[in-house]
């Protein structure tokens, strides 16, 4: 029984002494993991100086980016208290079919990307039927997409690549504005919207209340149902958006896009603070996690630690992470 | 039997836990049969023989009724578990509680208050000399309390001694060999049953005079009022049939019925969380047909559930989120939800209402029993609704809230809101309803007007 005795001191009255700003840090969700991607960048930056390189930096955001699209969408699913297995599949099998009627009819670059995150948004929202009609599991029911769009993926392409995709379209994954990669302007643009969706629209708020409990949600009038279905119809159409952007930076839809992009997704999410629970987590946690792994795997690269280690160091980092936030929580 | 009273927050929980060593003291010590000792876990309490009934139902709804009393106690033989021996224990331990209870069942067929009932046989089971109750009561209807009343007798007439923490005096003085009040984490004053009153309980646990609820005074203007809400011939298969009552503005009508009578049943299908089957609903005189529970709210129609953790609140969302997430849109500008218009607006219901709350950004969670319920309270009349069901409103919430917030729904009736109040407490009825409809085995049995009703004619309409 936790009765109020005396009110906690609200977090502006802190002391605004010299450990205030950190102890403030550390209470905020994301405090914890923007101090630990410092203190990494710090490190790395000592250990290997050519890592804060402009051009390695910009090769480390770029690269996050994709799969941080993924993890965006996911944070959404986790946020309902589901998770979405298929959003890598999603990812290739839609960056194959923008690319085919990219190639097939020639449309305008913008359209072919925006048809791309349409057909996205309709297999993910196909997962949400199952999911949020239907209520069967989630991972049982986005394992089995998971198979069937990267089985199709295969099916329509054979494992040939569709290419070439055109110079036009390569701007929209390879060129960039001001020195900053269009993949990276994508992904902090969409983070931007998804922060303002989560609090201050209707919508982003029936994520928290579906996920903190499904039952209240339902008896307050939100239409739990339709927010579920179009969240994980959200996740594919984000997952299409980081696969055809990939497909647009090697001029070339390959049918392994997104292989190996769902685990990273993941890891992204709950290393910035979603809980598998659902009802908790931020869109700024996600983007912090996805730079922190990124950096992580850009240092390792350059400290030339072997590929073999680096995936244990990887899972270490996951672990370590969830122990930090059960303390904080504590 | 030793009864633990005082307001929610008092600190009896936290002193159980203790005692069945789900939690460690800071200092102080515990002496059982002459020795000291110490808990590590439940398992080592319940290993020297103090076994607590939690309040909540803690089962293996999947599993069959003798495999949830026997859990972690399987008898093994040569080859693995013995059922037959494990049965009959659980059977033996079962026969003592309720006969009816078949132990081959599925835990999740049998009723809230029979589930009860088989964790009471688990700590029996388990041949504990100390069974701590917390609330046993707040979900069995009167003859099950009855029941449960003999079982105590029975078992403290073995030599069994009994903790028993409930904010149901009649049934403490009635009961109980001692009472200790506990206030704010201390002990107040220990209470002689044979001479204590409730009102000197009711003192003792809230530190300061309750205004006594009387009777409400039957109010002719009321009977003039249009119905603000008509039920017809409402029947949904297996929870209740051919229902049909008028819930006039102003007017609070009781709903009493024992559990499993189809209240809730009956209050969810008007809310639209389930469908009837047939039957008409009438909101100010329009037929209605509420496809949810949105439908419902947009005429004015809301649900107090209740299970106020599992189905009203959320937990990990701030109190004036809490407040107004059924309103979020009226709250919305051009950049969004202004929360600093929520927050205003939860400030103001927080004030009328007197909810207590360390600070209305904290989680919602923070807030004791009684606030909390306030809080959802003020969601549905910031929404502008009228037509209030509200479920065991007041369950588990200590005596001074209690009255607080009923008369808060009396207030409510006096600016033209219908209520309908659903208590199993058939005392707290007659003193806040107008008019108490009778329900059981899903048919109503009857109107009475509260003014002139007694609890013995409300169970002897119910049982008629």
């Amino acid at each position: 029984m936790s009765e109020q005795i005396a009110p906690a001191p609200a977090r502006r009255q802190l002391p605004r002494t010299s450990v205030a700003p950190l102890r403030w840090l550390l209470r905020k969700e994301a405090g914890g993991i923007l101090l630990a991607l410092v203190l990494l960048c710090a490190g790395i930056s000592i250990a290997a100086p050519n890592f804060l390189g402009t051009y390695n930096l910009v090769v480390v955001a770029r690269q996050a980016s994709f799969v941080g699209l993924l993890a965006l969408g996911q944070t959404l699913v986790l946020l309902l208290g589901g998770i979405d297995l298929s959003i890598g599949a999603s990812a290739g099998l839609s960056a194959i079919v923008g690319a085919l009627i990219l190639t097939h009819f020639g449309p305008p670059p913008i359209l072919a990307l925006l048809l791309t995150v349409g057909f996205g948004f309709a297999i993910g929202l196909a997962n949400g039927v199952f999911v949020a009609v239907l209520r069967l599991n989630p991972f049982i029911v986005t394992l089995a997409s998971w198979e069937i769009f990267a089985g199709t993926t295969l099916v329509i392409t054979h494992g040939y690549p569709v290419q070439p995709l055109g110079d036009a379209f390569h701007w929209y994954g390879g060129g960039g504005v001001f020195g900053v990669p269009m993949p990276v302007v994508f992904f902090l643009v969409v983070a931007a919207i998804l922060t303002w969706m989560l609090g201050f629209s209707r919508f982003g708020r029936n994520i928290y209340g579906i996920g903190g409990n499904r039952e209240a949600a339902r008896l307050v009038g939100i239409p739990v149902v339709r927010v579920e279905a179009i969240v994980y119809g959200l996740a594919g159409a984000l997952a299409a958006f980081g696969g055809i952007l990939y497909a647009s930076r090697m001029n070339s839809a390959e049918p392994a896009i997104g292989e190996d992009w769902l685990m990273g997704a993941i890891t992204a999410a709950i290393i910035g603070g979603t809980s598998l629970r659902g009802g908790q987590g931020t869109i700024l946690g996600t983007v912090l996690g996805t730079l922190l792994m990124a950096v992580l795997g850009n240092g390792m690269a350059l400290l030339n630690v072997s590929g073999y280690w680096a995936r244990v160091v990887v899972g270490g980092v996951v672990l370590v992470a969830v122990l930090v936030d059960l303390l904080r929580r504590r | 039997m030793h009864a633990l009273i005082g307001e929610n927050g008092a600190g009896k929980s936290t002193l159980m836990n203790i005692l069945s060593g789900k939690l460690v003291p800071d200092a102080g010590e515990i002496v059982w049969a002459g020795a000291k000792i110490a808990f590590a876990s439940p398992l080592d309490a319940l290993r020297t023989g103090i076994a607590m009934v939690p309040q909540e139902l803690t089962v293996c709804p999947d599993l069959s009724v003798a495999e949830n009393v026997m859990l972690g106690a399987q008898r093994t033989g040569a080859v693995g578990i013995d059922w037959r021996a494990t049965r009959e224990i659980a059977a033996t331990n079962l026969a003592v509680l309720d006969a009816a209870i078949d132990p081959a069942m599925r835990m999740r067929d049998l009723s809230t208050a029979r589930q009860q009932f088989v964790q009471i046989a688990r700590a029996t089971a388990a041949r504990a000399k100390v069974l701590i109750f917390d609330e046993p009561t707040a979900s069995l209807a009167e003859r099950e309390a009855d029941r449960l009343s003999a079982f105590i007798r029975a078992f403290r007439a073995e030599g069994g001694a009994i903790f028993y923490i409930s904010h149901r005096l009649d049934e403490i003085l009635a009961l109980a060999d001692r009472i200790t009040v506990l206030r704010d984490g201390a002990v107040i004053c220990e209470m002689d049953p044979a001479t204590a009153t409730k009102e000197a309980m009711v003192r003792h646990m809230a530190g300061r005079p309750v205004a006594a609820l009387s009777k409400r005074p039957a109010r002719e203007a009321r009977e003039m009022q249009a119905p603000a809400l008509r039920v017809a011939g409402l029947t949904r298969a297996g929870e209740f049939r051919d229902v049909s009552f008028e819930l006039r503005a102003g007017e609070i009508l009781g709903l009493s019925g024992l559990v499993g009578s189809g209240r809730t049943e009956l209050a969810k299908s008007i809310f639209g969380a389930t469908r009837p089957d047939s039957g008409r609903i009438e909101v100010h005189g329009r037929t209605v047909r509420h496809r949810s529970p949105a439908d419902a709210i947009r005429n004015g129609v809301v649900y107090l559930p209740e299970e106020r953790k599992k189905e009203g609140i959320f937990a990990l969302l701030s109190v004036q989120e809490n407040l107004g997430v059924a309103e979020l849109d009226r709250f919305r500008g051009p950049l969004g939800i202004r929360w600093n218009r929520v927050a205003a607006a939860a400030r103001d219901y927080a004030q009328r209402l007197s909810i207590r709350a360390p600070s209305l950004d904290s989680p919602i969670a923070a807030l004791s029993g009684g606030n909390q319920q306030k809080v959802i309270l003020a969601r549905w009349l910031l929404a502008d609704c009228k037509i209030l069901l509200l479920d065991e409103p007041t369950r588990g919430i200590d005596v001074n809230a209690k009255a607080e917030i009923q008369a808060l729904l009396r207030r409510l009736t006096e600016l033209g809101h219908a209520i309908l109040y659903i208590s199993s407490e058939l005392q707290e009825l007659l003193e806040v309803s107008d008019r108490i409809l009778v329900m059981h085995e899903g048919m109503t049995k009857g109107t009475l007007a509260a003014g002139e009703a007694s609890q013995e004619q409300l169970l002897r309409v119910a049982m008629s």
